[in-house]
């Protein structure tokens, strides 16, 4: 039994190591051809059509009118655009962490922004819609008493309050993404949401029941390319913009991105069709090892450092007990995505080192998961009958090979269903990685979602997918198990 | 081969051992009896310093075994232990139950060690049973293989804590005919039992210890015609 869960163990290692060794170096490159010897990195939030979305029944190519801009005025300046996807709200910060040279994301320059980064001039002004299911909903003061959905942090929530002052019994409710503003719509959760016009566009061509009007008097908010504090690129971008406007340029992409495609207005849809994103869903299946690399990796650093953590918490020395005590309080203690975000950002800020998502998530599920695994095993040690320690000390062996040889294999045996039980959790909460942009099987569904306008679809295929390794990983459990009671 | 001296064993307010003095020579046989709850394991643990003395000294040859906490590993392997419930490793075959000590602590090499374990097994007369896990024995065949285990460290000392207590009866025997033999090869002993029969026949030495004071020392013979002291007779009276 001995020697079969040694060569399990190599195996799985050395794919674990196989999985790492692609993973870990810089996670996508410029597709560009390098024409420049000098690269420019831009930030944007890749879920904002037609400014900038993922086209995922082709592969995976950000595109949209903020690419086109970005890519004109860095090839004018003489650079190579290098472009990362994050969330919206993550952009300022990766400004500020100097993660990017610059953002453009359909990103309106106002006070709270400019306090953090500089802005160039506007290269585009919208316009402000009210979007809505309801016909009837046709002016502001329709609005009494509804609920209105805005983008959290947007130039539209500032809008909907000035609604919510002159219309009465107006609510506002805030999401992390204009799709999410649509889908709650649809699923008659908000009557109505405040949108940039160019967004709006798309949906509204999709979607026959949306109507639409502009907010009299809504600021005509410009969107601006931004920058760090001081950076010197402020100047260049203003220029090429200005000539940009100048010769027309502008205007041709505004054409290209934002007109009204007028050749359908969709035939109504049925409710659940998988043909929509049918040519998306290799992209999805993509994600499957993202998030596999990402789990298995995470599961060996929890498991490592969730065994060191239970010697310390059964040692006979009180500050590893008390330390590796605190430790288990605290990350038992936290939200995952609280540990996850200050992990993400605060690491830049605190040391300078801009730590790559996966990193990052690797880390803050390695670390919580050592918590969890560190009680279980500690359950383990104290399960085994304390002869074992008695025998195995009257026979003069060393403390780590009593431990390894002895303890820890009953230990293991025992535990492994509760052991099993935390894999498969942390399998599932993989899926909050998608917050700061890995591309794993969740933020992949996101993506094809916004990209289609079908929410449904991918993420039951995403489920699916879940669903599908977690009974690969019960099965193996089973296995696992099977195998070890052989001595019994 | 063991000396021990003024030997006290606390645990917490309860004074277990109240200074214990004694010598085991080389091929001695000495049989440790004594009422429950008297101190009989907590004497035979503080020899190995499984548990730690609260005062007194404890040598083990020329080695004072209560000062050199480092090298009590060293100490350990050469004095070899077998408990009242075998504590087998139970995710091992009895051949791997064996060769484990020989090969991790004194890194003998694994083929030699095993050889070692099979001449161990014929001496307990367990053979046949080299590949099966320990879960699969008899109370008896467990007992046969945790001696066997201890013997193949080749220890110059074996602490017995009532070996026989947790078997059926009819499994009494074939352990005890087995310590027997250890014993007629001059072996060191010392055994915490309940066996009278056992004591009397096999002991050259009878300890009997109440209230962690070894009350009295003597031969077997002796001791058993009579006991000097009243508890030694109180507690003969009941047992016989
Ligand atoms: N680890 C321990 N912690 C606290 N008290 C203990 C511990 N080990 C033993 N004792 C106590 O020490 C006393 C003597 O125990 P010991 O096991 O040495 O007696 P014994 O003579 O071997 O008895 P028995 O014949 O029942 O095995 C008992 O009162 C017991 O409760
Ligand atoms: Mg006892």
């Amino acid at each position: 039994m001995f020697k079969k869960t040694h060569v399990l163990l190599t195996l799985v290692l050395l794919l674990v190591f196989s999985l790492a060794g692609n993973v870990l170096p810089g996670q996508h490159k410029a597709a560009a051809k390098e024409k420049h010897n000098k690269t420019l990195v831009m930030g944007t939030s890749a879920d904002y059509a037609p400014y900038e979305y993922i086209d995922t029944a082709k592969g995976n190519k950000i595109i949209g009118f903020d690419i086109d801009v970005a890519r004109h005025i860095a090839d004018k300046l003489g650079y190579n655009l290098e472009i990362k996807d994050m969330d919206f709200n993550g952009l300022v910060p990766a400004l500020d962490a100097k993660r990017v040279d610059f953002v453009m994301a359909g990103m309106t320059p106002n006070a709270e922004r400019k306090q953090k980064v500089d802005f160039s001039d506007t290269y585009y002004k919208a316009k402000q819609l009210i979007v809505t299911d309801d016909p009837k909903i046709k002016k502001i003061e329709d609005l009494k008493g509804k609920a209105i959905g805005v983008q959290l942090g947007s130039i539209q929530e500032k809008e909907a309050k000035k609604i919510a002052d002159k219309v009465d019994n107006v609510s506002i409710e805030k999401r992390n993404k204009v799709p999410d503003l649509v889908q709650e719509i649809m699923s008659k959760r908000f009557n109505a949401a405040v949108i940039e016009d160019g967004v709006a566009i798309e949906y509204l061509n999709k979607n026959p029941d949306l109507s639409s009007f502009v907010i009299p008097g809504s600021a005509s908010a410009g969107s601006a390319v931004a920058f760090q504090k001081g950076s010197g690129l402020t100047e260049k971008f203003n220029k090429e913009i200005a000539s940009m406007k100048k010769n027309g340029e502008l205007d041709q992409y505004a054409k290209k991105w934002f007109e009204p495609k007028t050749e359908k207005k969709a035939e109504k849809k049925s409710i659940v069709d998988f043909s929509t994103i049918m040519p998306s869903i290799p992209y999805i299946l993509k994600g499957i090892l993202t998030t596999l690399k990402f789990v298995v990796v995470s599961i060996l650093l929890g498991f490592v450092l969730g065994t060191i953590l239970a010697l310390f918490k059964i040692s006979k020395v009180k500050v590893l007990r008390w330390g590796a005590d605190a430790y288990t309080s605290i990350f038992r203690g936290t939200p995952l995505i609280l540990q996850l975000l200050i992990i993400y950002n605060a690491t830049p800020q605190l040391t300078g080192y801009k730590i790559e998502p996966f990193l990052a998530g690797v880390l803050t599920f390695g670390l919580n998961s050592a918590a969890y695994v560190s009680e279980i095993i500690r359950a383990g040690i104290n399960g085994v009958d304390k002869g074992q320690r008695e025998a195995s000390m009257a026979l003069g062996v060393s403390y780590g090979s009593m431990m390894r040889q002895i303890i820890l294999p009953q230990a293991l045996k025992n535990i492994l269903p509760a052991l099993m039980n935390e894999f498969i959790t942390l399998t599932k909460e993989s899926a909050i990685i998608a917050v700061i942009g890995t591309t794993d099987i969740m933020r992949r569904a996101q993506i094809v979602g916004a990209d289609t306008y079908r929410y449904f679809e991918p993420l039951i295929t995403a489920g699916i997918i879940y669903y599908l390794m977690v009974m690969t990983l019960t099965v193996l459990g089973r296995m696992l198990e099977r195998r070890m009671s052989r001595g019994d | 081969m063991i000396k021990i001296e003024n030997l006290h064993k606390t645990f917490g307010k309860n004074e277990v051992l109240k200074g214990i003095s004694t010598e085991i020579a080389q091929g001695e046989v000495v049989a440790v009896i004594g009422p429950s709850g008297s101190g009989k394991s907590t004497f035979l643990r503080c020899i190995n310093m499984l548990e730690e003395p609260t005062e007194g000294k404890v040598w083990f040859k020329d080695q004072e075994v209560t000062t050199q906490a480092s090298k009590i590993q060293q100490v350990r392997k050469k004095i070899g232990m077998v408990f009242q419930h075998f504590h087998l490793f139970p995710h091992m075959t009895v051949l791997e139950n064996l060769a484990y000590a020989p090969v991790t602590v004194n890194k003998t090499p694994k083929r030699e060690a095993e050889a070692a374990a099979r001449e161990l097994l014929k001496r307990v007369g367990l053979e046949d049973k080299e590949g099966e896990y320990p879960g699969r024995l008899s109370g008896g065949q467990k007992q046969r293989v945790a001696i066997a285990r201890a013997l193949a460290m080749n220890p110059e000392v074996m602490l017995f804590d009532e070996p026989t207590s947790a078997l059926d009866p009819e499994m009494v025997k074939e352990v005890l005919d087995v310590m027997k033999s250890l014993a007629q090869s001059g072996m060191t002993m010392a055994i915490v039992t309940h066996e009278m029969g056992f004591a009397k026949e096999v002991a050259d030495r009878v300890l009997f210890l109440d209230d962690g004071i070894l009350v009295e020392d003597a031969k077997p013979a002796e001791f058993f015609a009579q006991p000097k002291s009243e508890r030694a007779q109180a507690f003969l009276e009941k047992v016989l």
